[in-house]
This record gives structure tokens, sequence and C-alpha cells, in this order.
């Protein structure tokens, strides 16, 4: 330790490469990926593409921003994706059996709330590992989902569902307007309260909460609460979108939800989370999906290029972190 | 020296714990406006008393008394009730929440809207925390970012902020450096002056007697004395530190000629904070490498094993040259028996058996095809002849007592042809009879040519089993003492720091 350390705060060093360094990861992928899908493909800056990118977005974004607080609290929720499905089918069950909207969504946002309490009980009661806990409830979600509808799709036809996506408000997509509102919702939840606090600590040092007679179990619970009520939340735009509910429409999300989180930079420990990262990530995600798409790659090549792109991202990190 | 009633009173506190004393009978005092050192070698019983004050450990016996009040510390929340606020060697701080987030954790001011938090007035308090103890760190700064000499400041700035009247602190100076410790000090000062009570464990003999109102000794469990600074001297202090007349039930023949050289260590250091460590093992000799805890002794043996990267120095094997990893190290005869045996040293719910054929594997089954009936045939010469007593050779481990499956966990080298053995700690948690049996069986080991490089943080048992010994202290060796030079006292001087 030098002898002036306390003096010193850190972090203060300011040559170009220091700063450089300071860039994260996810930037970098960011503007490499748009630097070579603008290249690859005419169409890729157009503004009705890159609208596009931000309207397929929302909805993985939905997912991603409480995933981040659950991978913070060193836990992961991959039950999300068919908690998605399943919340879908019960939305346009509700419609398709002459129910208003507002009571289709509050059934979507109970049964998203429903599992994501599920998870956290078991997850913090009962001690067991997340993981497994939401391997389990994936397959209760899903299984409901292809009961429900017998697996087929649920086709709806309600002017005000299909408006939810089709609208605008002020000029502004209303989806990309959910999906500020929710941007928003998440970063004063983290940031500005105690339960975004005590995230931190979840992951970082529970015990420090224990020894300041915090019930953290509480706050755990909540947090993968949150994760299944913007389940629901999604479901309202998924639906909307398609016009119908379908048993398998978003199974497998939840894989390019932890990919946007881990690329956007947050570890699975000691509570290192960074939101606005995860914004990052969800658009690198975003524009790799539709970049290939406009390229005409097979989805299941996609998939393949997301997960080559969780790889480069925390090798950018890892090799940052060396220096 | 006070007629008003101590701060808080602790009168015949004891707490056992499965085959040990920890703390027996032990009454102990701080008045307001004082600091009162605790000092005892290691395992004397000081971790144990901080843990029952805080409410950590509940004591089986004893009574508390707060200002001449009978109380009860039964949780950390009844501890902190009465102000007492512990400082830990290992940190209770989140590391990527900041300063002023860390020290209001759980306490946070309420914001204009419920579950927020007033973050302009946090950081207001925690800044005039901080200035108060002279840091001048921005006060979003992520702990994570911080030294540990910073972080510590930042655990007594948050036990401050909880108005902390009584305030124990364990080697508050073992990571600061000397101009760090003495705005430490002059703010203890001024904390007593405040009429907070400190209770203050230390290894330094100079901040001991620099800093103390009161000297209590805690040896194996029980308070042997407590004095002012003016009673007695360092060395008197370090008498009274280990004063017990020395057991001899592990005798053992010394070496008396000079084997082989086994094994040279030159200038050696490694990532884990080991540095310039100078050492020999030579055949048929039990060497000790003793000290302080922490003072770095494991991390040499993880660093000669491979377990730790080296960044520096030699290590030569039979005057061949070595480094490399575990395997390596196995593969060129060197054994480690881990301080931990649970954690790194047994497969506890695969059986006796299992346990014991697994370094040796190889050389008992040069085909590499697996008997059972070979395997347990060798298991039960094994068994038979270190003694371990176990109704079955397939009896999982984890059932066995600690002595039995420390006997496995040494044992399980003898098949293997290792002629170096590092045994870390190898009589935690075990009761004295079976002692003497690792003993012996240390001993069995020697005999038959091999060097043993034993780390123990019982002073006794080193003076009693080893032909000579290095004592370390701050990753470092501080000296060597011959079997003629070795005792307690002498390790103690040693290990302890003088300054």
């Amino acid at each position: 330790m030098s002898e002036n350390s306390i003096a010193t705060p850190p972090g203060t060093t300011s040559t170009f490469s220091a700063e450089l360094r300071r860039v994260p990861g996810v930037a970098w992928i960011l503007g490499l990926l748009v630097l070579v899908f603008a290249l690859a493909s005419r169409d890729f800056l157009s503004a009705p593409n890159l609208l596009n990118i931000g309207l397929q977005s929302v909805i993985l974004l939905i997912l991603a921003l409480p995933m981040t607080m659950i991978i913070m609290t060193e836990g992961v929720d991959i039950s999300m994706g068919a908690v998605l499905t399943l919340a879908s089918v019960v939305l346009a069950w509700v419609l398709a059996h002459d129910g208003s909207l507002p009571l289709a969504l509050a059934a979507a946002l109970v049964t998203g709330l429903a599992f994501g309490v599920g998870n956290g009980m078991l997850v913090a009661l009962l001690k067991m590992p997340p993981f497994v806990v939401t391997l389990g409830t994936m397959g209760v979600a899903q299984g409901l989902a292809l009961l429900a509808t017998d697996g087929q799709s649920i086709v709806v036809s309600n002017d005000s569902l299909q408006a939810v996506y089709a609208g605008s408000f002020m000029g502004i997509p209303q989806t990309l307007l959910i999906g500020a509102v929710v941007y928003a919702l998440s970063h004063w939840l983290l940031y500005q309260t105690r339960f975004g606090t005590y995230v931190f600590a979840l992951g970082g040092n529970p015990d420090a909460l224990g020894l300041a007679g915090i019930r953290a179990n509480y706050y755990l619970i909540a947090v993968y609460a949150f994760g299944g009520l913007m389940a629901g939340l999604a479901a309202l735009i998924l639906t909307s979108r398609m016009s119908s509910g379908h048993p398998t429409a978003a199974i497998g999300m939840e894989f390019d939800a932890i990919a946007a989180v881990v690329v956007g930079g947050t570890s699975f420990e000691h509570g290192n989370g960074w939101l606005f990262g995860t914004l990052l990530g969800v658009l690198a995600v975003g524009a790799l999906r539709n970049g290939l798409n406009l390229l005409t790659v097979a989805s299941s090549v996609q998939v393949s290029c997301i997960g080559l792109l969780v790889i480069v991202a925390l090798l950018i990190d890892g090799f940052k972190g060396k220096k | 020296m006070n007629s008003t009633p101590p701060l808080l009173e602790l009168r015949d506190i004891s707490k056992q714990f499965p085959g040990v004393k920890a703390l027996d009978h032990v009454s102990f005092a701080v008045h307001s406006g004082e600091v009162h050192m605790l000092v005892g070698e290691n395992g004397a019983g000081k971790s144990s008393l901080m843990k029952v004050l805080c409410g950590a450990y509940r004591a089986d016996e004893g009574e508390f008394f707060h200002r001449g009040e009978k109380v009860e510390i039964r949780s950390p929340a009844d501890a902190r009730a009465l102000g007492i606020a512990v400082i830990f060697q290992e940190f209770s701080l989140v590391p990527y929440l900041s300063i002023a987030q860390n020290i209001f954790l759980g306490r946070e001011f309420p914001g204009r809207f419920p579950g927020t938090i007033d973050h302009a007035r946090m950081h207001r308090e925690a800044k005039q925390l901080l200035d108060q103890l002279g840091l001048d760190i921005p006060t979003r700064t992520l702990v994570h970012e911080l030294g540990v000499a910073q972080q510590q400041m930042v655990e007594i700035a948050k036990a401050l902020s909880q108005n902390a009247r009584i305030l124990v602190m364990d080697e508050p100076t073992a990571a600061l450096s000397d101009r760090e410790t003495e705005r430490l000090f002059a703010m203890i000062r001024q904390l007593q002056s405040d009429g907070v009570a400190i209770v203050y464990i230390s290894h330094r003999m100079a901040e001991v007697f620099a800093m103390g109102d009161r000297i209590t000794v805690l040896r194996d469990g029980k308070k042997v004395a407590s004095l002012l600074p003016g009673e007695a001297t360092p060395d008197e202090l370090v008498h009274l530190m280990v004063g017990r007349s020395v057991d001899r039930s592990y005798a053992r023949n010394f070496c008396q000629s000079e084997g082989e050289l086994i094994l040279e260590v030159k200038d050696l250091s490694s990532v884990n904070g080991v540095k310039g460590i100078n050492l020999t093992v030579r055949s048929g000799e039990i060497v000790g490498l003793s000290g302080l805890v922490g003072a770095g002794r494991s991390e040499v043996a993880r660093a000669i094993f491979g377990a730790d990267r080296v960044t520096g120095g030699e290590i030569l094997l039979h005057a061949r040259a070595h480094r490399g990893n575990p395997d390596k190290a196995v593969a060129a005869g060197i054994a480690l028996v881990p301080e931990s045996r649970k954690a790194e040293g047994l497969a506890l719910i695969r059986s006796v058996c299992d346990n014991l054929m697994l370094p040796g594997l190889s050389l008992a089954f040069p085909s590499r095809i697996y008997h059972a009936a070979r395997a347990r045939q060798i298991a039960g010469a094994l068994i038979d002849r270190l003694r371990i007593s176990t109704p079955s050779s397939q009896r999982p481990v984890r059932l066995l007592s600690g002595g039995n499956q420390q006997k496995v966990v040494i044992g399980k080298w003898l098949g293997s042809g290792s002629r170096l053995f590092i045994i870390d700690e190898p009589t935690r948690g075990i009761d004295v009879g079976a002692k003497a049996e690792i003993f012996a069986l240390i001993d069995q080991l020697v005999s038959q040519g091999a060097g043993v490089l034993m780390i123990s943080s019982e002073l006794s048992e080193i003076v009693q089993v080893c032909d000579r010994s290095y004592v370390m202290r701050d990753g470092r060796i501080a000296g060597h003492l011959s079997r003629e030079q070795l005792s307690e006292e002498n390790i103690l001087k040693m290990g302890v720091h003088h300054e």
C-alpha cells in the first residue's frame, strides 16, 4: 500500500489510453456491429430500419432490465421467456372471451407476478439454486401455455390491442414509449430507492445486509417478482404485435435477455451491474438479429451469433481488466 | 481507577465448542474513554470473546452488565442496541455501492417519495464523517476501487455513524502503512476523549503499550492477567501469553545427523504476498513454519506446491529446479496436506478406501485398470498401519471423527512415494489423544527418509515436534530457530512486531 493511497482518489489518471480503456466493451461491440452491417447492407442505416430495430428491441429490453437486477443478486431467471408466452396466451384468451383490454392486461400481469413471486420465494426461502428453480417454473409455464391453447394460436381481433403496437403518441410509437417508461422506472428503482441499494448488496455482500438488520429475503423475492411482472407487461406488446397468443411465441427469449445483460457488462458475481450497459446490450443483440435478417441469415445461425457475441464481450472486458 | 461502573462488563463468560473450551470463565470490563488491549497467542480465545461481544456467538454461561445493569447479548441486534460496533478483519462492505451508501446501509435517509433515499443528505453526512477521520475521498467512490486501508476507514466511519459507544477492533493496523496507522491512532485518541470505549486486539507490542490503558491477556480460553501498561515489559507480556509448562506428551527422537537436501527455496515470491523466502528441508527432519495467523505461512506452502503463481525466486527439489502446477508437484514427490481438510483434502462422501487410494492410484495399478478387491486390500493394510478407527474401508469419510479424517489425509500420501510433505495445521480441530497419533504418523514419515515442512499456529506443537523452525512475519521469513533456540517465547518474540 503506497504512502498516499488514502489521499488519491482512484481512477484520476487521464491519459488517452486510460480513457479508451474506460469505454465499456459493449460500446465497442455496438459500434462494430453497426459499422459492419452498414457496410454489408444499404438498408441497415435507413430510418425505417433503425425504427424497426428499436421496436423489435423493446420486448427484449423489458425482460433484460429486471434480468439485470436478478443477475446482480447472483441469480438468474430462465423462466422469463416461458412466463411471457403464458401471459400472452392468457391475455389473448381473456380478449377472445369478450374481456376488455384492461382486464386482459391485468390477467397477464397477475400471471407474470405469480410466477415471479413463486420463483423468488423458492430461491429466497428454500435457498434453492435459481437456475434449478426457474428451470422448473419454465417447464410449468410452457406446459400451461400448451395446455390452455391445445397447441394452437388464439387469434384476437381487437382494435385497442392492435393500437398498442401500431399506435403512436405525439408522433412517437407507443411501443418505444413503453420501453422508455420501463427503462426510467428500472433506473429509478435501482439507483434511487432502498430496494436498488439492497439489490447491489444481495450480490455483493449479503452478510452486510444481515448485519445491518435488513430482511434480505424480502428484497430477493421482490427482485424476482419485478421480473415476473415485467414479463406480464411484455406480453401486452407481444400479443399486440402478433394479434394472437401463441403457445411458443417467446420460448427461448430469456437467452437473448441474459445475453444482452452479459454483453452489457453486468457480472454474475459481486453485485456488479450496470443498467445503461444493459440498454446498449439490448441494442447490440437487436442490431445483430436485424442485420442478420437483412442478410437473410437463418435464425438458427443467429442464435449461434448471439452466443459468440457474449463470448466476445466477455473477452473484451477480460482483456481490459488485465491491463 | 473508576468509581463509576464500567460501560460494559462481562462476568464468567464460557463458550464451549465440540472438543474445545473456547472461553473458560472469562471476565472482562471496559470503561468509557478507555482503550482496552486484548492480547494472546493464536487460539487463545480473543476472536471468540469478540464474537460473544457482538452477539455473533451466544455465551453458554456468564452475565453481561451495561453501566452496572444486567443485560443480555443474544444477537447482533442486542449488541447494536447497546452501542457495540465491531470492525472485523474481513469487512462487511458491499463492493459496488459507494462509500456513502455503505456507511448508511440499512439506515438510509428517506427521500421525498416512499422507498426513496435522500442522496444529498447521505453524501453530506458521509462527507462529514470522512472529514472527521481526515479522509479526502469523494463519497461517491465505489468501495471496490478502494485499498484495504481505505476500506477499513469506511468501516470505522460506518461504526461512528451508528453512534457506537463501544468499538471493537480486530488488528486494525494489520493492513495499514505507518502514516495510516498514525492517523488511525489520532482518531482513536479523539474517540477516547469523546468517551468511546475501545476494545483493541493486537499482536504488535509497540501499539499495545503505546495505545493501551489496560491490557488483558488471554491464554487457552482463560484470562491470565489484566494489567496496566506500566506493570509489565513487552518480554514479560510475551511470557504471560505463552507461560504454560511445556507438555512433553509427544516427545520424539530428534534428527541427529544431517540428511540429504530435499527442498531448497531461494528468494521465493508469489502473487499471494509472499516475499523473498529462503528455506531448506532435509531428509529425516521436521521443519516448522511458524508465526502468527496471517503471516503468510500457508501462502508459502501454496507457492511451493504451485497452487499460487510464483513471481520470483527458485525452488530446488533434490537440487533440480522445480516449478509448475500441483500435478507436477505431485509427480515430483511433493505432498501437500492442506489446512482445511474438508474443503481441500478429502472427498467427503467417498469411502475411506477411495480417499486413501487417490494419490497412489497409478503406482498401485500400473496397468491403469482399477481392481476393487486389490484396492480394498491395500486400503485395509493402510488402515491397520495408520490405526484409523473405521468399521470398514467402505465407510464414507465424512462419518469419521476429525482425528481419523486427518489420518486419512496424511496417510493417503504414504503409498504415493512422496519425499517432501508440507503439512498445514495438522491438528486443527483434533482432540489431544488423536494429536499424539498424528505426530507419531508424521514421525514415521520422516523416519522413512521423507522431509516434512509443518505449519502450525500452536507454538507448543512447533516446539515439541520440530527439529528446527522458521518464523514468519508479514509474508517474510523473520528468523530461524535451531532445536536449542526453539521455544514459544522466542517464536513469539520473532513473530510479533517490536518496532
